[in-house]
């Protein structure tokens, strides 16, 4: 009788978390059927361009998720990671529009006529698409481990996390003879299979890579924070010392989980350099590190689809009000900011889990009447003592 | 036997400030030994040497023969220690079976835990677990619903989930209630019989529970070392407790203790009881109200109840300490109103005594005279 009641909610769990697979696997066949088959026929090719860049940013917004969301390591230097995907990329494709023996042009202005050594591997197509990923999680993981084998967290992380972010900033900014400094590298009229990048067929192309690099993206976030390897990740955030005396050294767990998120942010910078046709030392830029940041918070830290909703709405919104209201947009971000911190914490997508259903409800009509205190109806022991009251009676 | 943990001369200081100073401890496999000591003696340091979380200025730890200096917490955890904090240290947002499963992973690499599925005999060692816990239908909603109480115990089941070869459980009942405290002792003296525990206590009730060896630090070195009985008639134990240099001899504690239970005898340390022993010790210690109120606090654990008489009267060796004995147990039970179970365990007590009847009725009068009307 005893391992029959203690059964039994175990049972629940499981037709409820297959039933939770079900209308994830449902939802996302909609997202994708939504943004590549019918946002592209509804939109124009201006509005597809952006939405193309907000979906790329909305895969760095998963990879800081990952970090902060889940390990509670707030980074405020994915600038590097996504700059680094995107010069990548970028190096790459100015190469590939080259004739026999040509450097790229702005190597003229400063007087350069050998292509320094650096830029040599990405002359090759497979090398630059593994860089895209492995360079930044390479520098993600190096940096990582220095921190996290000192035990440095908190603040201290964040803090270092942005001075980094300086020191490549500058590193890039300064370098005109390397990689063009402060002006970056454009792609829009470079050359990708034959054709042009900034073409409106490319354009397109890019855009569906977008949208299925995010969908894997998503899956490859979700298997990692679920199972053991996500409830570490989890016990890492809430008491990282209990981990390492229940036997678990978090160097190792938070070095991997930095250089994945790092490598995530690698591959979003490579989308969203192709499809703004720049990469420059703007993307390391302090206040775009931090936005990032804001994406997730306003959509919900620890859930995945928030990161991702967060990113979409917080830079769909800046695109319409900065056309009408230029001016208006950075007192539009502190305000949000501000509203996310005080009223909604979890975010947008914690506030629909826990609090939304009841606020509805109690506005268009009577809220569900309780029969006693919520916590006696929630109360495992009391639920419990009742089934076996009630079995005694039967 | 072979000792399974050795301490040799462990000094931690802080700043200058001795943490540990030269500290022997020693300790054989499958004892279970209750650490004790004031506030401040060093005891959670000490958990601390062992664990790895600090490291000894000078002196040697040893487990199991391996040396335990410049070993990272983990790798000390992986060679079979597991820690239960003061305050319960569960991981909130899990639930306790995921709680248990963490820490029971045997293959704890990055890549093992990311990769490998949970074995089946894990989650069977995991269910079972919940049972002995008792968490069993409170197993898959957040740690953080849980109780204080429950919380300490999902923490000590995260610790046998560990299967470690020696436990070092920090202060499990503060905090809790009697029942549940009695629960714990229970639970951990069933875990003695496959472990070697060292539980770190101030709960003097809890402590005679479980306790078979005892062993007392002060200002980071062992006082004194013996079971539950020989620790407590030790003067210097009560001096440190008592926090005051005291002449109490070993004979007048043993006194004191035959009055405290025939306070106890009903469960019930009156006030007035305690008044009264208060006012024995009063003639040792300070006159000072203000530390007559401390004291009152300290002896109200040291004393401890339900200590059977008949181990306590043939301590007792000349017929003086006999006389009075009995006249402090007189006083103290007439203080307030004599109750049957009182007036029984005090009838125990005369004929334990063995004093002729004469002698008996002359020293009742006395007492009576003694009290305050």
């Amino acid at each position: 009788m005893a391992t029959e009641t203690a059964m039994r909610p175990r049972q629940e769990i499981k037709a409820q978390q297959s039933q939770q697979r079900k209308l994830e696997i449902i939802g996302i066949i909609a997202f994708v059927v939504l943004m590549a088959v019918v946002l592209p026929l509804l939109l124009s090719g201006f509005r597809l361009g952006l939405l193309g860049r907000f979906l790329s940013l909305a895969i760095v917004a998963l990879g800081i998720d990952l970090i902060w969301g889940f390990t509670g390591l707030l980074s405020l230097g994915h600038g590097i990671f996504f700059a680094l995907g995107g010069y990548a990329f970028a190096m790459f494709l100015q190469l590939n529009s080259l004739g026999e023996g040509q450097i790229p042009e702005f190597f003229g202005l400063y007087g350069v006529d050998t292509l320094p050594w650096f830029w040599g591997p990405f002359a090759s197509l497979p090398f630059t698409l593994l860089a895209i990923f492995i360079l930044p999680a390479i520098v993600a993981g190096l940096l990582g481990y220095l921190v996290f084998r000192n035990r440095i967290r908190g603040v201290y992380f964040s803090i270092l996390t942005q001075a980094a972010l300086v020191v490549f900033f500058n590193l890039f900014n300064g370098q005109q003879k390397w990689i063009n400094g402060t002006n970056g590298l454009k792609t829009d009229t470079s050359v990708f299979f034959g054709q042009q990048v900034g073409s409106e067929s490319m354009q397109m192309t890019f855009y569906l890579i977008t949208v299925a690099v995010l969908v894997v993206m998503y899956l490859l976030c979700r298997w990692l924070t679920s199972g053991r390897f996500g409830r570490l990740l989890v016990a890492i955030r809430d008491d990282e010392n209990r981990v390492r005396f229940s036997g678990y050294d978090p160097t190792g767990f938070k070095v991997l989980v930095f250089a994945v998120s790092g490598a995530i942010a690698g591959i979003a910078g490579a989308l969203y350099t192709v499809q703004s046709g720049i990469v420059s030392p703007q993307f390391m830029d302090i206040a775009f590190s931090i936005e990032m940041v804001i994406w997730v918070a306003v959509g919900g830290r620890a859930t995945l689809v928030g990161a991702i909703l967060g990113a979409l709405l917080v830079n769909w919104a800046r695109a319409l009000l900065s056309e009408s209201f230029p001016e208006v947009w950075l007192f539009f971000q502190g305000a949000l900011f501000l509203l996310v911190v005080t009223a909604l914490p979890d975010g947008l997508v914690g506030w629909c889990r826990q609090q939304a259903p009841q606020q509805v409800r109690s506005l268009i009509s009577k809220p569900e009447p309780l029969l006693t205190y919520p916590q006696i109806e929630l109360d495992p022991d009391i639920q419990k003592e009742r089934q076996e009251i009630g079995d005694r009676g039967a | 036997m072979t000792a399974l943990l050795e301490i040799e001369n462990v000094t931690v200081s802080f700043d200058g400030f001795k943490a540990l100073n030269d500290l022997n401890f020693a300790m054989n496999e499958g004892e279970l030994r209750v650490i004790i000591g004031p506030n401040g003696a060093g005891k959670t340091t000490f958990l601390d040497v062992i664990t790895g979380k600090v490291q000894p200025t000078t002196g040697q730890a040893r487990f199991q023969g391996k040396d335990l200096k410049k070993q990272a917490e983990h790798t000390i955890a992986r060679l079979g220690i597991g820690r239960k904090f003061q305050t319960p240290r569960v991981y909130l947002n899990l639930t306790p079976r995921e709680n248990l499963e963490l820490s029971c992973n045997r293959d704890k690499n990055v890549f093992a835990t990311l990769f490998k599925k949970t074995p089946t005999a894990e989650k069977r060692t995991v269910g079972g677990l919940l049972e002995t816990i008792g968490l069993d239908h409170k197993a898959d909603v957040p740690a953080a619903l849980l109780s204080h109480g429950e919380k300490q115990w999902l923490e000590i089941g995260m610790l046998v989930a560990q299967s470690p070869d020696l436990l070092l459980v920090d202060e499990p009942v503060a905090g809790l209630t009697d029942e549940e405290t009695e629960q714990t002792g229970n639970l951990l003296i069933s875990l003695a019989q496959s472990h070697s525990i060292i539980v770190i206590e101030h709960d003097m009730e809890f402590v005679r529970q479980i306790a078979r060896q005892v062993t007392v630090l002060h200002e980071g070195s062992v006082l004194c070392e013996g079971t539950m009985d020989e620790v407590q008639n030790d003067p210097r134990v009560i001096e440190v407790y008592l926090g005051q240099e005291t002449h109490v001899t070993p004979e007048q504690m043993l006194l004191l203790r035959i009055a405290a239970t025939m306070a106890w005898a009903d469960n019930n340390f009156d006030p007035v009881q305690q008044a009264v022993i208060l006012e024995r010790l009063s003639q040792q210690f300070s006159s000072d109200s203000e530390e007559r109120a401390q004291l009152k606090a300290d002896l109200n654990n040291l004393l401890g109840k339900n200590i059977p008489l008949e181990e306590l009267v043939p301590q007792l060796t000349t017929d003086a300490q006999r006389e009075q004995a009995l006249m402090l147990s007189y006083e103290v039970i007439s203080s307030n109103q004599i109750n049957p179970i009182e007036a029984r365990l005090y009838q125990q007590l005369v004929t334990l005594l063995g004093l002729p009847p004469e002698t008996v009725s002359r020293l009742e009068a006395a007492a009576l005279e003694n009290l305050p009307s």
